[in-house]
């Protein structure tokens, strides 16, 4: 007999999280709250050139300015930002030439992830470049990377060696005026990754970093800049997990992208933060500002994200297609359990002529969750010949989930062919019913529904990532889904 | 200004003079039209639609019977149908010009001011009950400062014979005219009737026409309602209309935009019983630097609900389509299907369109689709006419006619589908 499906869904209801662990390092930490000194502070410590600080202090004094936005599709209780540490760093500095010197205590905590560097360095040629809260730590494949001239490091050692880049470049796809939380992390950033492809070079490997909420109270404030040149390619990968909390923790995060003339990024993310107990309490806000600009013509920006984790998560990755023939794509595919909140979506803003843009969203809502699709598709007047296809949709797991879509359509001219799609629906009961006459139980059938029903976003995933993507899936809805 | 007008109207109310029951009403609408004020486009409702042509513009309301209503009816096209016709200038009634063909006396073919005392029972059970003033603040303006309108009972299990069209004539041939119409109409249980609303404007004067229509129909009533509007050159009409639904009930609405300098149409459906079956239909034609703004909102508030939703619009000129089309399937309406689709046809490069389907789902068991195009006409049919001999603007006028069908075809008057091919030949 297959189990009834209420009792799947209290399976899948109470399912833990899996990943949640504290590892004890000492930490350095600014003093608590954010002002004008908490910026200074953040800046110096990072012995940061004096136009940084000018930058980050314009931020701030935009923030103050700034309300928090209040038309999103969800209620979070009020964020106290005097109660925040903005900025913590493993206290002992390590210089590294090899995994032997890092901190014993750190490579435990990948360990327990499944993303030992050792095993990473020895099977997967992934070069990582590990963020253990705000400091990075580790970079492996450097060399290899350096022959072929690739810029593969932290926000901060980029800033010291290639200040000309970031100058010229942060700030330039999401300026720090652009929104509340933007503006907030363009002030009190701690650390990030910065990448830099040559022209005319393909990224020998997959790019990635590790991002790793540890120390109590510690809001993340992660800045990653990406900038290909003519010609080159590059795939970036990002995942996260976090331990156990019981108090909200606040991510803010700012992703920028710049594509050059021929030029193609693949950004993906699998996102797996703590999202709170069943109760709801608990878990991480992730308001992250993501955005790629294909500057010049024939470049590409390609999204692609599973979302899992966090109590709220609250993004739109966004492409700026200004480069005539540009092309950006987002694919999204997230999953929200017991009282997890999703509102995410992409933007594709259409300036050059002859560009494409293509949206394929899935969301699964479980639980007493709320799962919202909000997107933008914008042609410019001048956007010649803009083509869109946009598709997204819902699935429905037990009665007090909910499923929301809202699409922005705007149109400026008559050339533009553009199409949306949505549709929202219960998990089939015919197709559960067909697995079970087969001797397929609903379990392993309500898992192989919602993969067919994620494929199209799995499969743009790359190989390395599509495991652990896979993984978190089961995490998520695990006793129903596989 | 606007605003000073509308102020300076409501204090006409109340100073004793036309101080009456229903003032209390009045005030506490314009009460709450005074906390919200006109709409802007920080409002998210009204984000892409900018009212300040009626806002900074001069209107009058007024009460002047012109002489020459007579002829304007004679000559529209609606006459021709063999129907009840209501007749309404400026919101002002025309007993004398309405026709009433039902020899069933049973069924209450009259204006809202002679309900209000004929069949006070009737209208305080309904009036103002659904098409709520607190979120929206024109519904609240046109419950302060309304005119008059049609009010249409028809009895349970009552089946008119004809249809009934309710004309409102906007004639701004002296003046800048502002007229505040209010309809209410009531299907009692098990009855089937036809509504034409018609809006047609004379003169060449401004004018800004905001109506609210509320429609109650009760359980196992049958409802064809059809909105024209057709109001020329420097009209700008909001338009609110609210159904409310009981269980077994089924609607075909279909909404006609012809033209108008600025149409803003909020059509609501509440469904609040059991199996009810809504089909909502639009079709807009614009041109110049016209704009019509199509809101609709469907709520699923209980199972067993069907509602299928199609907008079609074809664009010229400088001309602007909003379109923001809501379901929302509440909690425990569960098997709800809902469908919802928005499709456009840019005939220039100056025209916009901004569309907006909008899916709000609390429940889980259910099938919802929603989807929007937009775009040229298809190159292939084009070709496959061309390439038979048939000239350009011909192909054209023929792939539009083929576009707008899907919709004409739900009309089931042909006086109506008539005016519409008419109308699409004029203006292509």
């Amino acid at each position: 007999m297959p189990e009834p499906e209420s009792d799947i869904i209290d399976q899948v209801v109470s399912q833990d999280y899996k990943y949640g662990f504290s590892t004890n390092i000492e930490m350095e930490m600014a003093s608590i709250g954010l002002s004008e000194e908490t910026v200074r502070y953040i800046s110096k410590k990072k012995n940061e050139p004096d136009w940084m600080l000018e930058w980050r202090l314009k931020a701030y004094k935009h923030w103050l300015k700034l309300d928090e936005p209040k038309w999103q599709n969800f209620e979070y209780p009020k964020i106290n930002y005097q109660e925040i540490y903005f900025y913590a760093a493993p206290k002992e500095k390590i210089k590294l030439d090899s995994l032997d010197q890092v901190d014993p205590e750190l490579l435990k905590t990948f360990e327990k992830l499944g993303i030992s560097l050792l095993e990473q360095k020895r099977l997967t040629g992934v070069a990582v470049d590990a963020v253990f809260d705000s400091v990075s730590i580790a970079t492996t494949f450097k060399d290899q990377l350096r022959e072929k001239g690739v810029i593969f490091c932290s926000i901060s050692e980029a800033l010291k060696e290639h200040p000309e880049l970031v100058k010229k470049y942060i700030g330039s796809v999401v300026p720090q005026t652009d929104n509340y939380f933007a503006a907030l992390n363009s002030a009190v950033f701690s650390d990030g990754s910065f990448v830099y492809i040559p022209k005319g070079v393909r990224c020998p490997m997959e790019l990635s970093t590790y991002f790793r909420i540890n120390a109590e109270k510690t809001g993340q404030f992660e800045r990653t800049l990406i900038i290909a040149d003519e010609g080159s390619y590059v795939s970036y990968l990002e995942g996260c997990t976090a331990p156990m909390r019981d108090e909200n923790q606040l991510h803010a995060a700012v992703v920028e992208l710049v594509a050059h003339e021929k030029a193609e990024i693949k950004y993906s993310t699998v996102q797996n933060w703590y999202p709170g107990d069943k109760e709801g309490k608990g878990g991480i806000f992730n308001f992250v500002t993501k955005r790629g600009l294909c500057e010049g013509a024939f470049a590409k920006i390609s999204w692609t994200q599973v979302e899992t984790g966090s109590a709220i998560t609250w993004k739109y990755p966004s492409c700026i297609l200004k480069g005539d023939h540009s092309v950006g794509e987002f694919f999204s595919v997230a999953v929200t359990n017991n009282c997890q909140v999703a509102d995410t979506g992409t933007k594709m803003i259409h300036l050059g002529k002859n560009t494409k843009s293509r949206i394929v969203s899935k969301g699964i809502s479980a639980g007493k969750s709320h799962n919202t699709y909000r997107g933008l598709v914008k042609v410019n007047k001048k956007a010649i010949g803009a083509r869109n296809h946009t598709q997204c949709d819902s699935m429905l797991i037990g009665d007090r989930s909910g499923a929301h879509t809202f699409p922005y359509i705007e149109i400026g001219n008559k050339s533009a062919q553009v199409e949306h799609e949505a549709s929202t629906s219960k998990i089939g009961e015919d197709q559960i019913f067909y697995c079970n006459q087969r001797g397929i139980g609903t379990e392993a059938a309500i898992g192989l529904i919602v993969n067919g029903f994620c494929r199209e976003v799995l499969n743009q995933l790359p190989m390395e990532f599509a495991v652990e993507a896979q993984k978190l899936l089961a995490v998520s809805l695990e006793g129903s889904v596989g | 200004m606007l605003a000073e007008i509308i102020n300076s109207n409501f204090n006409r109310y109340a100073s004793g003079a036309e101080k009456d029951l229903f003032f209390e009403t009045r005030k506490q609408a314009f009460e709450a039209f005074e906390t919200m004020g006109f709409p802007t486009q920080k409002n998210e409702e009204w984000k892409y639609t900018n009212i300040k042509g009626v806002t900074a513009g001069s209107f009058e309301m007024s009460d002047e019977r012109p002489a020459h209503a007579k002829t304007i009816f004679e000559k529209s096209v609606l006459n021709e149908i063999k129907a009840n016709q209501l007749i309404f200038v400026n919101g002002i009634f025309y007993p004398d010009l309405s026709i009433l063909l039902e020899k069933d006396k049973s069924i209450v073919l009259t204006n809202l001011a002679n309900a209000r005392t004929e069949y006070s029972e009737l209208f305080n059970r309904h009036f103002s009950k659904y098409a709520k003033t607190e979120e929206h603040s024109l519904n609240a303006l046109n419950t302060a400062l309304l005119n008059d309108g049609a009010f249409i009972y028809v009895p349970e299990g009552v089946k008119p014979e004809y249809p009934v069209i309710i004309n409102h004539y906007i004639d701004s041939t002296h003046i800048n005219v502002l007229v505040q119409p209010r309809n209410l109409m009531v299907i009692d249980k098990g009855a089937e009737i036809t509504l034409i609303e018609t809006y047609e404007s004379i003169g060449f004067n401004a004018s800004y026409t905001n109506v609210v229509s509320e429609i109650y129909v009760a359980e196992n009533a049958h409802l064809e309602h059809y909105k024209v509007q057709q109001q020329a050159g420097e009209s700008y009409h909001t338009n609110f209309t609210q159904m409310f639904q009981e269980s077994n009930t089924s609607i075909n609405q279909v909404t006609l935009t012809l033209d108008g300098k600025l149409v803003r149409n909020n059509l609501h459906f509440y469904m609040n019983g059991k199996n009810c079956n809504s089909l909502l239909y639009g079709l807009y034609i614009i041109e110049k630097q016209n704009t019509v703004d199509n809101h609709t909102r469907v709520d699923h508030a209980q199972p067993n609900c069907f509602s299928d939703e199609k907008y079609k619009g074809i664009l010229k000129d400088q001309s602007t389509a909003i379109f923001n089309g809501k379901i929302i399937v509440h909690l425990d309406a569960q098997k709800t299907n809902a469908y919802q689709r928005n499709q456009n046809v840019l005939l220039s490069d100056e025209a916009v369109v901004n569309t907006k389907p909008q899916l709000e789902i609390f429940a889980d068991d259910v099938k919802c689709t929603h989807g929007a195009t937009i775009g040229q006409l298809d190159e292939e049919p084009m070709f496959y006419l061309r390439s038979r001999g048939i000239p350009e603007n011909e192909a054209r006028k023929m792939l539009l006619n083929a576009f707008a069908d899907e919709i004409a075809e739900r009309i089931k008057i042909p006086e109506l589908v008539e005016l519409l091919e008419k109308k699409i030949e004029e203006k292509l």
